[in-house]
């Protein structure tokens, strides 16, 4: 039983890290952690003891957030993991190219177009008749350890 | 005679009967063969739903050669005519009931038994049906036929079959198990009582008789017999019969109040079943003759014990049905009680149980030979039976007749008996520990059972009575036997791997179980038992020790988590949100032992929080202290504590006032004991207050990331601490309290605690505010408390970059700890403290805005900003001032807003299914806190504190509540009201809202009022009775405000409510109107429980006062689609009826309500049978 507890004290440039460590034992349901590499949200933890009088140890369950594969992890719950630094952006939609790609607006006026249209049928089509109606379309772009991808769309409407 | 009939008829008919019934044949073969069951089974659902198939039915039942068709043919009689009841004519009636019964009797002897017992139970059924209408010489002509067969007079096939009919009959009759007719429950009280008032006393006699007749004969037999199957058919019945449950005279009185009674008797039902798990058997009177004077319970004891003899015999075995039933009969006799026994103070009723005692005690006596006899290989089933009727027994008796009973067989009691049964058990168990439920799990928990029923009685009946000393020596000697098995048990376990952690969970409840009962056991030898704890405690802790450095501990460690357990539950009872007092056989036991040293339960406490405190020695606990012994530490000084430490009302001083203090004194005597005062205020309370709370501080901070442990220390240990108002005045004044307290601020690794403790935590230390001498001295600790963590949300969230830094992990992680802080401080609000935890938020209200903006996509933050809000709204609203209110009214409509404005019209999306359900389920909750914003927004117009009214600042909450459901009902999909949680709080908040300000639905726009009045009628159609009933209420409240407005000359709900034809010509009807028709849709032709049609009334009646002429019409639209004459004229009258019958007047007052209910349920009854199926 360690009773001394290493504490990673995140530096002032921090925010360029891609992952964070944190305890085990704090990481609950519907948050992040990485298993396998692999950036995920949690579905579900259980703990357990290693043997009667031994410590308790982590089990998780997660699914990888960009491509939906089911991932499981075991860890001593005093013992730190990395946790993904997921981060969420808003950006107009200004056009669909023909090869699928999106071009996007940014906050600053530049346009972002290295983005695929999303493989989900319901929001692609949502995206796709949204666009054609010329409705303003707002998509959320979710990214995290070097990924990106489009998780969600906001109608924001001709407004009247 | 039936045969006859269909001669007589014309080829014609005769062609159309054969060919149903090829037709039914044919579906039947192919719903077997799984070829078109769609169509086949539609085929066969024709049969029951066209009209009047009696025919077509009974000439399947007689002539198709094909089991199954006449299967289906009985049910189809039976579905037809509880449909069609209401207009056949009373020949029919009981010419289907005969029909029924021949038909049983004429094929008594065919081997398809599963259609005789289907046309039984169809037989039963019209029988019940009719019941209340049927003379009392009908029923006697149904009942001398039943009553031949049963005696035997045609053969023993008839009589077989006359007994499955009683069979049927009597659990027709009874409510739990009888079929739903669509009639009210008052139906089926009725005929229940009127069949156990006529009837119940003579099936039992002709059965009797019939299973006494053909003993006789299997006791000569040397082979199975066909009378065998009869007499256990007889045994069944009357075991059926004494499960009856009785009422008795008074139930007939009760029945006339209407539907009480049966509320009645499921509370009783309750009540009997919480005690144990035996079913009483409380005939009455009446039946004294039958069961007791008769001589009928000697005859059954000894055919069980003829039949025992024969159990060599080919045919007949320990578990044959045969003995199986009979004693099951037996075990039933032995929970005999209540005014069947005249009032003789028990005697008749100790002759009775010792007669049964006589028989019983031949199955389980002598425990040690029946113990090893069921090793080698024979039933268990008389030992288990046997245990069962002692525990009956003990149900009915006090512990003193109950020990008496054995006492003229033997020259022992029946506790010593039943203490040697128990030691053979656990003897077995020692032995054999296997993971699969033996006969001696099922036997230790039935012997379990009785103990407790005993003792629980002896702690009932105050502590003058005790066991008699016989019976003390038996339960030390079990107690002992049981502390050295479970000990056993736990070092043969400690090195198992727990992997499976549901199941853990699931036994901890059973051993929680267990434990009460071992504790009972206990407590009735306290002398030996508390001794022989302590003695093992000290041991093992030798043993840990001397063995230190040397030896692996994990043994003796896992005995001493049992050893702590188990002490716990005898020396302190689980308080249940209560103070637990000393238990009283403590209490008693030790009255007069005044020497501190020598009183062992002080010796054991003492022991046991020595040996607690070692933990805080860093060595000590490395060796020592793992997580799972110090769950049981914590545990066990929650426990303790509660019970032990500082108890209310030991010192002079005296809080609970003049008459607790009384109280207080009579029950403890003189024993203002050693054993109180010792842990009390004055003497070592404070110290042991001091070491429980250092303990508790070295396990939150030592023992990182063990949830469990955790769980336990902050949910349980502290936060019991704080319940007790005597300890809190202490509890300030130690340091090691106000170390916990800055540890909370500053240790960070308190803030890796889990976020449930993290917010139990928070939520102690407030609570604790109150135990502080001043008010301002209360208010400035939660300052103190609280100042830290709302500087540290303010400060972030005017970072200039809080955009860019808000999703790192390690700043969702502050953020969400500091709020589940709050949250924790804010459930503590107590109006001493109110005023610094309305500050708290205060400060916070902006920065919880901007974190919504800035985490609106990160849901668990979402979900802990709102339940922050929801939280303290619902601690501060009703102390708050008016402008204070205005604030928070503000403050919470803008938290709507933006949470609207963030969500609505999104779509979000992921690969995974498990998300995407998640990301629902999280939405769920999200709304369901805005919707508990709402309601505790509401609460403000219920009760007020403020010292001005709310109005002056321009808050007027009704309209700040609609405006809230306004930006909220957007957001609640139908999807998401299929959570049952969020649907129950949106319809009863909406319901709320209808029935106390009907008014401002006029003032709503079109467009908000459609969507609210939508989702109305979405509900009105929910599965769920209680929403329909929201429902049902709210618009009884809309149309009953309407009526009485316009009544008074005003707009009621104004323009929603008229009809009016639009530019285009286009009818639209006012929405009164439109529910209407939905509801009067709803109560003739859907499906809906019973339970609903007064508050359906209730809301049909206003309804149909303000929109007379739609109703009109609606009645004349569905009587003109009756083609049927007589339909159509019984359809006419019963909707005159409805709005006449009763001197139905055009008020909408009490009585007039009362006689509308009754005039709709029998407006259902009249047409409900015919409009759904035509």
């Amino acid at each position: 039983m360690s009773d001394e507890e290493h504490h990673f004290e995140s530096k002032a440039d921090a925010g360029a890290s891609k992952t964070f460590p944190q305890q085990a034992g704090t990481i609950r349901k519907n948050g992040y952690i990485v298993i396998k590499g692999r950036p995920c949200k949690v579905v579900e933890v259980s703990t357990s003891k290693t043997g009667k009088h031994g410590h308790a140890k982590c089990h998780f369950v997660a699914i990888d957030i960009f491509n939906g594969k089911k991932l499981e992890d075991i860890v001593p719950s005093s013992h730190n993991c990395d946790v993904p630094h997921v981060n969420r952006t808003d950006y107009q939609l200004i056009d669909i190219s023909e090869d699928g790609f999106v071009s996007l607006l940014t906050e600053n006026g530049n346009t972002k177009d290295d983005l695929k249209l999303p493989t989900d049928e319901n929001l692609l089509n949502q995206i796709k008749s949204g666009f054609e109606e010329g409705k303003d379309l707002v998509v959320s772009v979710m990214s995290a350890m070097g990924e990106e991808q489009i998780c969600a769309l906001k109608d924001i409407g001709p407004k009247n | 005679m039936h045969q006859g009939y269909y001669q007589s008829m014309g080829a014609a008919d005769m062609a159309q009967l054969q060919a149903t019934m090829q037709a039914i044949e044919l579906a039947c073969n192919s719903i077997q063969m799984h070829t078109n069951p769609t169509a086949a089974e539609a085929t066969l659902l024709s049969l029951s739903q066209s009209p009047r198939p009696y025919q077509a039915c009974q000439f399947i039942l007689e002539n198709s050669q094909l089991p199954n068709a006449r299967f289906q043919a009985a049910g189809a009689i039976r579905d037809a005519a509880i449909r069609e009841w209401g207009f056949l004519e009373p020949n029919d009636r009981r010419g289907l009931i005969s029909f029924c019964l021949c038909f049983i009797m004429k094929n008594a002897n065919s081997p398809e038994g599963y259609v005789l017992v289907k046309v039984a139970s169809v037989a039963a059924q019209l029988l019940k049906r009719g019941w209340l209408d049927f003379t009392a010489a009908e029923k006697e002509a149904f009942f001398h036929e039943v009553e031949q067969a049963v005696q035997g007079s045609h053969g023993l096939d008839v009589q077989f079959a006359g007994i499955s009919f009683l069979e049927s009959l009597v659990s027709e009759f009874s409510p739990s198990t009888s079929t739903a007719m669509g009639l009210p429950r008052e139906f089926h009280e009725q005929c229940r009582i009127s069949l156990e008032q006529d009837y119940m006393k003579a099936f039992y006699c002709w059965v009797q008789y019939a299973a006494f007749n053909v003993s006789d004969r299997i006791i000569g037999a040397n082979s199975e017999i066909p009378e065998v199957k009869v007499c256990s058919a007889a045994l069944r019945l009357m075991l059926q019969i004494l499960n009856w449950d009785f009422r008795g005279k008074n139930s007939i009185e009760n029945s006339k109040r209407g539907m009480d009674i049966f509320y009645d008797g499921m509370k009783q039902e309750n009540d009997s079943l919480r005690r144990s798990e035996c079913i009483l058997v409380q005939p009455g009177p009446a039946w004294r003759d039958v069961l007791i004077s008769s001589g009928h319970v000697g005859w059954l004891l000894n055919f069980y014990t003829a039949l025992r003899q024969k159990f060599s015999c080919e045919g007949y075995w320990l578990d044959c049905p045969l003995a199986v039933s009979a004693r099951k009969l037996i075990v039933q006799f032995c929970s005999l009680t209540g005014t069947i026994f005249p009032s003789d103070s028990g005697e008749m009723q100790r002759q009775h149980l010792l007669q049964m005692l006589a028989g019983i005690v031949q199955w389980i006596e002598p425990p040690d030979a029946v113990s090893k006899a069921i090793k080698s290989g024979k039933s268990e089933s008389e030992l288990l039976d046997g245990c069962r009727a002692l525990m009956s027994m003990a149900t009915v008796t006090t512990p003193l007749v109950f020990d008496e009973l054995l006492k003229s067989l033997r020259p022992y009691g029946t506790i010593t008996l039943l203490s040697a049964l128990m030691c053979e058990v656990i003897k077995d168990l020692m032995e054999n520990r296997t993971e699969e439920e033996t006969w001696s799990w099922v036997a230790r928990d039935i012997l379990l059972d009785t103990w407790t029923t005993l003792l629980m009685q002896l702690d009932a009946s105050g502590h003058k009575h005790s066991l008699p000393p016989e019976g003390i020596s038996a339960a030390a000697n079990l107690f002992a036997l049981i502390v050295e098995s479970e000990l056993r048990a736990a070092s043969a376990s400690a090195f198992n791997d727990e992997d499976e952690y549901d199941y853990l969970q699931a036994s901890i409840a059973a051993m929680d179980e267990r434990l009460s009962s071992y504790a009972l056991i206990a407590r009735a030898a306290v002398g030996a038992t508390i001794p022989l704890l302590k003695e093992l405690f000290s041991e093992r802790i030798m043993r840990l020790h001397q063995g230190r450095g040397t030896s692996d501990p994990t043994e003796t460690l896992e005995e001493l988590y049992s050893l702590l357990l188990i002490t716990g539950h005898v020396l302190a009872d689980e308080g249940q949100g209560e103070t637990p007092l000393v238990p009283k056989e403590i209490e008693s036991h030790y009255s007069n032992v005044t020497e501190v040293d020598k009183h062992p339960v002080i010796v054991l406490s003492g022991s046991i929080i020595r040996f607690a405190e070692e933990s805080l020695d860093p060595e000590l606990r490395r060796y020592f202290f793992s997580p799972r012994l110090m769950e049981a530490v914590v545990w066990f000084l929650a426990r303790w504590s509660s019970t032990y430490l500082m108890p209310p009302g030991e010192s002079g001083e005296n809080k609970g006032g003049y008459e607790n203090y009384n109280n207080t004194q009579h029950l403890r005597g003189q024993t203002t004991n050693a054993l109180v005062s010792f842990f009390g205020e004055n003497d070592q309370g404070k110290a042991v207050l001091d070491v429980i709370i250092r303990i508790s501080l070295s396990t939150l901070v030592s023992y990182p990331g063990e949830k469990d442990l955790q769980a336990l220390t902050c949910c349980q240990l502290l936060h019991g601490l704080v319940k007790q108002k005597n300890i809190i005045c202490h509890l300030v004044t130690l340091d090691s309290w106000r170390d916990l307290a800055t540890a909370f601020t500053n240790e960070r690794v308190l803030f890796s605690l889990n976020a449930a403790h993290q917010r139990s935590l928070a939520q102690t230390l407030a609570v604790s505010a109150s135990g502080m001498k001043t008010s301002e001295a209360s208010n400035q600790y939660i300052k103190s408390l609280t100042s830290h963590m709302t500087s540290a949300l303010v400060e972030l969230s005017s970072k200039n970059d809080l955009k860019a830094i808000a999703q790192q992990p390690d700043i969702i992680l502050l953020v969400s700890c500091l709020l589940e802080r709050l949250r924790g401080v804010a459930r503590a609000s107590e109006p001493r403290t109110q005023k610094a935890i309305y500050e708290m938020g205060f400060l916070v209200m902006n920065p919880v805005l901007i974190f919504l903006q800035a985490y609106k996509d990160e849901s668990v933050v979402v979900y802990l900003l709102l339940k922050f809000v929801t939280d303290w709204v619902d601690g501060q609203i009703i102390y708050l001032e008016a402008q204070e209110t205005a604030a928070v009214v503000d403050f919470s409509m803008r938290l709507l807003q933006l949470y609207s404005s963030n969500n609505i019209g999104k779509i979000s999306v992921s690969l995974s299914n498990s998300l995407r359900s998640e990301a629902d389920a999280e939405k769920y909750k999200d709304l369901r806190a805005l919707l508990q914003l709402l309601s505790n927004l509401c609460s403000k117009d219920l009760v007020d504190f403020a010292s001005e009214p709310i109005e002056t600042y321009g808050t007027n909450i009704s309209q700040v509540v609609y405006t809230g459901l306004h930006i909220v009902t957007p957001l609640i999909t139908m999807d998401l009201l299929k959570y049952p949680k969020l649907c129950h709080s949106y319809f009863s908040l909406l319901s709320h809202m209808l029935e106390v300000y009907p008014e401002i639905i006029a003032q709503l726009n079109v467009e908000a009022c459609s969507h609210i009045l939508g989702t109305l009628d979405f509900g009105l159609h929910h599965q769920d009775i209680e929403v329909v009933d929201l429902c049902l209420r709210a618009l009884r409240a809309l149309a009953s405000h309407h009526y009485k407005d316009r009544g008074d000359g005003k707009v009621g709900l104004g323009s929603h409510a008229t009809s009016y034809k639009d530019a285009d010509g286009k009818f639209h009807e006012g929405i009164l109107g439109q529910f209407l028709r939905s509801l009067l849709r709803l109560l003739l032709f859907e499906d809906y429980s019973t339970d609903l049609v007064s508050s359906g009334a209730d809301a049909l009646l206003p309804l149909i006062l303000c929109e007379q002429s739609v109703y009109q019409n609606l009645a004349n639209e569905l009587i003109e689609r009756q083609v049927n004459q007589t339909f159509r004229s019984r359809l006419t009258n019963a909707f005159q009826s409805l709005i006449t019958s009763n001197n139905l007047s055009s008020t909408l007052d009490r009585m007039n309500y009362q006689r509308f209910r009754k005039n709709l349920l029998s407006f259902l009854i009249e047409v409900r049978g015919f409009l759904r199926t035509v």
